[in-house]
């Protein structure tokens, strides 16, 4: 009986120490995460004014909502473009770094370097001194009659109609296709690190078998390497669509944010909510049709 | 015969004879048609880099040429020797700026991993109630963008009389979530409850436990942190939330610098140089580990 009540306390004293660990983190997270976003809710439901004091909130129910659908008609639009840009980049993101992952994984010399020079996108792509890049090239570029960002700007149409002789259908063909694949090699860096996970999880006695029944390499891919990946597929295209989804050069999130840097909060939250909840609708449905037709398939 | 026979045989033949292994390695023209593949799309993830690092050695008259050349013809180190004069503008010396950003970005960075990784430990193998409604929390907030809650934490900061001052560099950081989910799904996967529970009959107290067992075997964790934590502080601008000259960090120089136009570009370019250094240097640092942590997010649902 006495060892009973020893070791409760024992229990006890334990998950005294757990919460104790996760208090730091929770309260950066109530105030910098969780209060902002049921704040953001409020705000969505309402009118908001600025005042020098503080804000005024008035509540008006769904009004911003049916205002973004019905009146607003750049929102359905932005929509639209949002979610099918995601039909066709999702697969070709997934096919590409699965087909860099498949070369990096072999072995030659030197892949430790081409490795690096994959992933380096994802160091220096993000953040403030990147977008400085975009932006200052994206400027001196349209002051000089150059429209489009860096990528764009890159190879120019008079570059190639100039040099090398070629009508501008073609020059602007390539120069398109060109900032196409930077784009796209651009997004891929963790996709590649978790496909190259994934590929070497699976064990090489597979393949070997494979061999000695006479497998060709095609067979291998698709008997083996396919079914084997299925799981990290799941987690890159979940990875890749948030990405797709929430980054912030997305026409809507761009303009979200504009507004409210104007001092506009109401209709911009009502936005971004709206926009939040039929993503999430969308990859609920993608996950659920995962799990239930492909796993379900390979791991029987 | 079945297969595990015959993969038998096929280790037998293995050992026997090297050639049996050499006839699935590729032949030369193989390889040399990866590598190609592989530098082509190579040189595309650099064109960026190798943009800045070139537009940063060109003179001014090549700065000025319509349409902008990719590659500079004649390299000049003009901007980067021009960077003191500019500097000398100032009103704070460069090195408070660097000082600013070294320590914030270290600081915060540590604090931050520690944090995290604190609360990660206790989510995935502590036993107090709300675990799995913390561990919802932070799966649903890895879906958010920071962008959309701009304008709350703005009014959380002025309320708490946070603006203008050093905190807000170091305090938004530790609502992130990333390194609670990597920590927890690494925990779960390779710490495991035998080797806590001998810690803890030889007397060690749950702090002792954390620091001296738990934080070496994560190293891949932390280290991956380190990278993307560092990177974000790094070359975070925190726009309109710092008024004082020598509370800034380094971007805000460059933003500056960048103010002076296109002819100034090059020698932006310069700075954006200089600044994409230190992560590059963290990257090497941590690389081996990115991988290794990033998969196991996977290994668990």
């Amino acid at each position: 009986m006495s060892k009973l009540k020893k070791s409760r306390g024992i229990e006890e004293l334990k998950s005294r120490y757990g919460f104790m660990f996760v208090l730091p983190w929770i309260i950066g997270l109530v105030m910098f995460f969780l209060y902002p976003l049921i704040q953001s809710i409020v705000y969505s439901f309402s009118d908001v004014a600025v005042s020098p004091g503080g804000v005024d909130i008035k509540f008006v129910g769904l009004k911003h909502y049916i205002e973004i659908l019905k009146v607003d008609q750049n929102y359905t639009t932005e929509l639209t473009t949002s979610l099918t840009s995601i039909v066709y980049s999702l697969p070709i993101i997934l096919i590409l770094s699965l087909v860099l992952a498949m070369m990096l994984n072999q072995k030659f010399r030197g892949r430790i370097f081409f490795r690096a020079l994959y992933f380096l996108p994802v160091i220096i792509a993000t953040g403030q001194v990147m977008k400085l890049v975009f932006e200052t090239t994206d400027d001196s570029l349209t002051e000089m009659g150059v429209s489009g960002g860096m990528a764009s700007g890159m190879i120019t149409v008079e570059d190639l109609t100039g040099m090398l002789n070629m009508s501008t259908e073609v020059a602007k063909f390539i120069t398109t296709t060109i900032n196409d694949i930077f784009n796209l090699i651009w997004s891929c860096g963790i996709q590649i690190v978790l496909y190259l996970s994934g590929l070497q999880s699976i064990p090489a006695t597979l393949y070997e078998a494979s061999r000695v029944e006479g497998a060709t390499k095609w067979e291998e891919f698709w008997f083996i390497t396919f079914p084997m990946l299925s799981r990290i597929t799941l987690l890159v295209g979940v990875f890749t669509m948030v990405e797709l989804f929430i980054n912030e050069r997305t026409p809507l999130v761009e303009r979200v944010y504009g507004s409210m840097l104007t001092g506009q909060y109401d209709k911009p939250s009502a936005m971004i909510w709206l926009y939040f909840i039929i993503v999430s609708a969308i990859m609920g449905v993608i996950i659920f049709l995962f799990n239930r037709f492909v796993m379900k398939r390979y791991e029987a | 015969m079945n297969i595990f026979e015959r993969i038998k045989r096929y280790f037998q033949d293995k050992r026997g004879k090297k050639s049996a292994v050499k006839r699935y390695t590729r032949s030369t023209a193989g390889n040399i048609t990866l590598v190609l593949f592989l530098v082509l799309g190579g040189l595309f993830s650099m064109l960026p880099l190798i943009y800045c690092v070139s537009t940063s050695f060109k003179p001014l008259d090549e700065l000025l040429i319509f349409p902008p050349r990719f590659l500079v013809h004649r390299p000049t180190i003009g901007n980067y020797t021009i960077l003191p004069d500019l500097m000398a503008s100032l009103k704070v010396p460069l090195s408070r700026y660097v000082f600013n950003s070294v320590v914030i970005s270290f600081f915060t960075t540590f604090i931050y991993i520690y944090v995290a990784l604190m609360a990660a430990y206790s989510i995935s193998k502590g036993t107090f109630k709300g675990r799995n409604a913390i561990f919802w929390t932070v799966q649903f907030a890895l879906m958010f963008n920071a962008y959309t809650l701009a304008v709350p934490q703005y009014l959380i900061f002025s309320k708490l009389g946070l603006i203008d001052t050093y905190w807000i560099y170091i305090l938004p950081p530790m609502a992130s979530t990333m390194g609670v989910f990597l920590g927890k799904q690494y925990i779960e996967g390779y710490v495991p409850d035998a080797l806590l529970e001998a810690a803890k009959i030889d007397g060690a107290n749950q702090f002792k436990v954390f620091w001296s067992i738990v934080m070496p075997t994560i190293k891949p964790i932390w280290l991956t942190l380190l990278l993307f934590t560092f990177r974000d502080i790094w070359s975070a601008v925190p726009s309109g939330k710092i008024f004082s000259e020598q509370l800034k960090i380094l971007p805000q120089v460059v933003t500056q610098i960048t103010a002076g136009g296109v002819a100034r570009s090059g020698s932006a370019m310069a700075v954006t140089v200089i600044m994409m250094i230190p992560p590059i240097l963290v990257f090497l640092v941590s690389q081996s580990s990115v991988a290794e942590s990033m998969s196991s997010a996977g290994i668990k649902e």
